[in-house]
């Protein structure tokens, strides 16, 4: 959008004053969030910024694989639930401590990544969305069968306790998760600006043109889906201790498209769209079921429902509702809420030039 | 002088203090309400049991319009969680945390379930009648949860014992699914076969997402088996029998209480469910014991239009009734320590389920949280109906 003159200038982390003081307040929100939560709302809340904390990671890998290298998968519950488990096994099996764990099990799915990737390699559109999804439900069914494991009697994630903390309640769980979403967001920003996002960037345009200019596709398309899936590992390692107790079924289909639909919502090819995407499905997934107690429309809903509808139609409209809202993002906003934002801005950087010039 | 003002504010003080602290009230517990809560599938893959829920608050309604608890209304939260634990640990903490729950009844999943468990553990809430058969409510025991549902072993033993002595068996081969309900009834039908002197002549594992069964059936009739117990879900158990016809095939099918709702696998199944032997915890729908015909009347009046009279829809009524005894029993003085004092106390008790009893909390002994401990044996007859075959039977 603005034109940049040097290299620093495009990896610099503010390039205003404006932005440094948006900063202040989106992180001192962040901190405060807990206290505000606990004091005037409920911790539920602090609940549900943990489950948006760990989606906010998922979706931003999955960016990085669709949004900016134009692979496809359909298939990241499996990496979500290789995090998971190898993280839930490691400390609770073995003893490990926590992070040493959530690394090695993030490199685990990077690694069943970068398998996937090799196939990716000659597969596109269609023929890779298939490919991943066959992943994805396979991987699952491996691990019932695993009895280490706990197969489909599930499996229990101990305490989470790091050095000396031991991070029981959700506000102390909050800020360890809010950290890693937040070095996630710049971990993946950062590379974007690097030689290996260009070329992340250069194969989603046309692969035949990187490779002429001396892209290695093998390379970079194997390192996309790597990263991802790394990302992904993390992320499900997180989603072990928010639940407490994992079982191969909840890491199913529907998560996987839930995480495209992120995404896909927020803005592909977006760090800012990843993360708008994950808040607001992962705020209307766990909230919407109370639809029916918003003021006037409950009571409409209500009424339609019993109406016309079967006799679980009111647990229907939350995802009729759920759906609407998608479908309605999509059709006006093809970009997403990151082409809500990028209008916003525009529209108020038009206003104030014109303003400069009259 | 002095001492009067000094007193006039010791008094003053002492009356603020009581009023900031009024009688001891326990949470979800008013003069005139009662919050019970319960979570269930009504969308999503196991939308099917999302009467279990819907069954309950039919109960609650019941009991309210009788004038409730000892002049308190049951106030029932319910919500649909869709069979994904994050969203049953998300509407559980943020009910219990907003209208502050007194106890939690049913529940349909493990894995809902499991997600929830600890949390309400921790905050001595008491939940009562997972609606699921697993090990994990009761082992290890749990001073707040009290589980009913009968275990998936406990049916095992029961058919392999009526097969054997009653109907003079011996070759008896098992299809279980893949998880800790087929497990739990391989471990049952070994360890009662054992007694007996047998062993299974075939054991055949079925995966939950199997779409072709004939191989499986193939193996059984392989084994010539002449009593197969089917510890799978009910999709699979019918494509089972389908099979089997298929290859003319016909032994003696048994199964659990999760495939007794005979009206229902009587039409899915075109008629092949004719002759099925199965397990069950609790009277039929279709029973004409005094208290289901209350349960029935109550069903006319408050379900909504389109609601089906089956088993999951009982299984809600059946649930709660140990809650409900329990809450009746505290009379008005009513708190979670008195909840679970009159549960433990609990002995014989007989709703539409089998008798249930508790016993008082001991770590060491997970049956002191399995209330119920008998099934009875029932077959499948002509157009779905049920024909009784045996007693309840108390197993251990």
């Amino acid at each position: 959008m603005d034109m940049e003159r040097d290299h620093y200038e495009d990896v610099a982390f503010f390039t205003s004053r404006l932005g440094v003081f948006w900063f202040v307040i989106l992180a001192s929100g962040l901190l405060l969030f807990p206290f505000i939560a606990s004091n005037y709302l409920k911790t539920y809340y602090i609940y549900v910024a943990n489950c948006i904390a760990v989606n906010v990671i998922a979706a931003i890998g999955l960016n990085l694989l669709v949004g900016c290298t134009g692979q496809i998968s359909l298939g990241h519950a499996g990496f979500f639930a290789a995090g998971a488990y190898a993280t839930a096994a490691l400390t609770g099996k073995l003893g490990a401590p926590f992070l040493p764990a959530l690394l090695i099990a993030a490199s685990l799915s990077a690694l069943l990544g970068f398998l996937l990737g090799l196939p990716a390699l000659r597969l596109e559109g269609p023929y890779l969305s298939i490919a991943t999804l066959g992943f994805g439900l396979t991987i699952t069914q491996i691990i019932g069968k695993i009895q280490y494991l706990g197969a489909r009697q599930g499996l229990h994630a101990p305490d989470l306790v790091i050095g000396p903390f031991n991070l029981n309640s959700d506000a102390e769980k909050y800020y360890l998760f809010a950290a890693m979403a937040f070095a996630a967001c710049l971990f993946a920003r950062n590379l974007m600006k690097t030689r290996v996002g260009r070329a992340f960037i250069a194969i989603r345009d046309s692969d035949v043109a990187a490779s002429t200019m001396g892209v290695n596709l093998m390379i970079y398309k194997t390192l996309a889906f790597a990263v991802s899936a790394f990302f992904a590992g993390l992320a499900g390692g997180l989603y072990a201790f928010v639940l407490g107790y994992i079982q191969p079924d909840t890491f199913n289909l529907l998560m996987s498209i839930m995480f495209l639909a992120m995404i896909v919502v927020g803005g592909l090819g977006s760090i800012s769209g990843a993360v708008a995407g994950a808040v607001l499905l992962t705020w209307l997934d766990l909230t919407l079921r109370n639809v029916l107690d918003v003021p006037v429309l409950g009571d409409w809903l209500k009424s339609l429902s019993q109406s016309y509808f079967s006799i679980t139609g009111v647990s229907n409209i939350q995802y009729i509702v759920f759906g609407s809202i998608m479908v309605l993002i999509m059709l006006f906003e093809p970009l997403g809420l990151h082409g809500i934002w990028l209008r916003t801005r525009q529209y108020w950087k038009a206003r104030s030039d014109r303003g400069r010039r009259g | 002088m002095r001492t009067h003002i000094l007193l006039a504010s010791f008094a003053l003080f002492f009356l603020i203090a009581c009023m900031g602290f009024p009688a001891f009230a326990e949470e979800g517990v008013t003069d005139t309400e009662i919050h019970i809560g319960q979570w269930g599938p009504q969308t999503g893959p196991a939308a099917a049991w999302g009467s279990v829920a819907r069954g309950t608050g039919v109960l609650f309604e019941m009991i309210n319009e009788k004038g409730g608890i000892h002049g308190r209304k049951i106030i029932y939260h319910t919500f649909n969680d869709a069979y994904n634990p994050a969203q049953t640990l998300a509407g559980v903490k943020q009910l219990q945390e907003s209208v502050g729950i007194f106890a939690w009844v049913g529940g349909v999943g493990t894995a809902p379930g499991m997600a929830v468990k600890d949390y309400l553990m921790e905050r001595k809430v008491p939940w009562i009648s997972p609606a699921s058969g697993s090990m994990h409510w009761i082992d290890p025991p749990q001073k707040y949860l009290f589980a009913t549902y009968p275990l998936y072993k406990m049916e095992a033993k029961a058919l392999c014992r009526y097969s054997v002595e009653i109907l003079g068996k011996n070759r008896i081969a098992i299809a279980y699914q893949n998880d800790d309900y087929g497990a739990n009834g391989l471990k049952g039908a070994k360890e009662e076969l054992a007694k007996h002197g047998l062993t299974l002549v075939a054991q055949v594992p079925v995966d939950t997402g199997e779409g072709d069964l004939r191989p499986h059936a193939a193996k059984l009739k392989q084994s010539d088996a002449d009593t197969v117990l089917l510890w799978v879900a009910p999709k699979h158990a019918i494509a089972l029998l389908g099979a089997a016809k298929a290859m003319k095939y016909d032994p003696q099918w048994m199964s659990t209480s999760t495939c007794s709702d005979y009206p229902y696998l009587y039409d899915i199944s075109k008629g092949l469910w004719e002759g099925v032997i199965t397990t069950f915890f609790g009277d039929g729908p279709d029973s004409f014991g005094p208290l289901m015909r209350e349960y029935k009347a109550a069903y006319d009046k408050f379900a909504a239009p389109g609601e089906r009279w089956g088993t999951f829809f009982t299984a809600g009524f059946g649930f709660a009734e140990p809650l409900v005894e329990a809450l009746h029993r505290c009379g008005r003085d009513l708190s979670r320590e008195r909840l679970v004092e009159e549960l433990e106390k609990l002995q014989y008790f007989r709703g539409v389920m089998g008798r249930i009893s508790f016993a008082p909390f001991d770590p060491d002994d997970p049956m002191c949280r399995q209330g119920q401990t008998e099934v009875f044996i029932a077959k499948c007859v002509e157009d779905g109906d049920m024909v009784q075959l045996t007693d309840w039977l108390k197993i251990d």
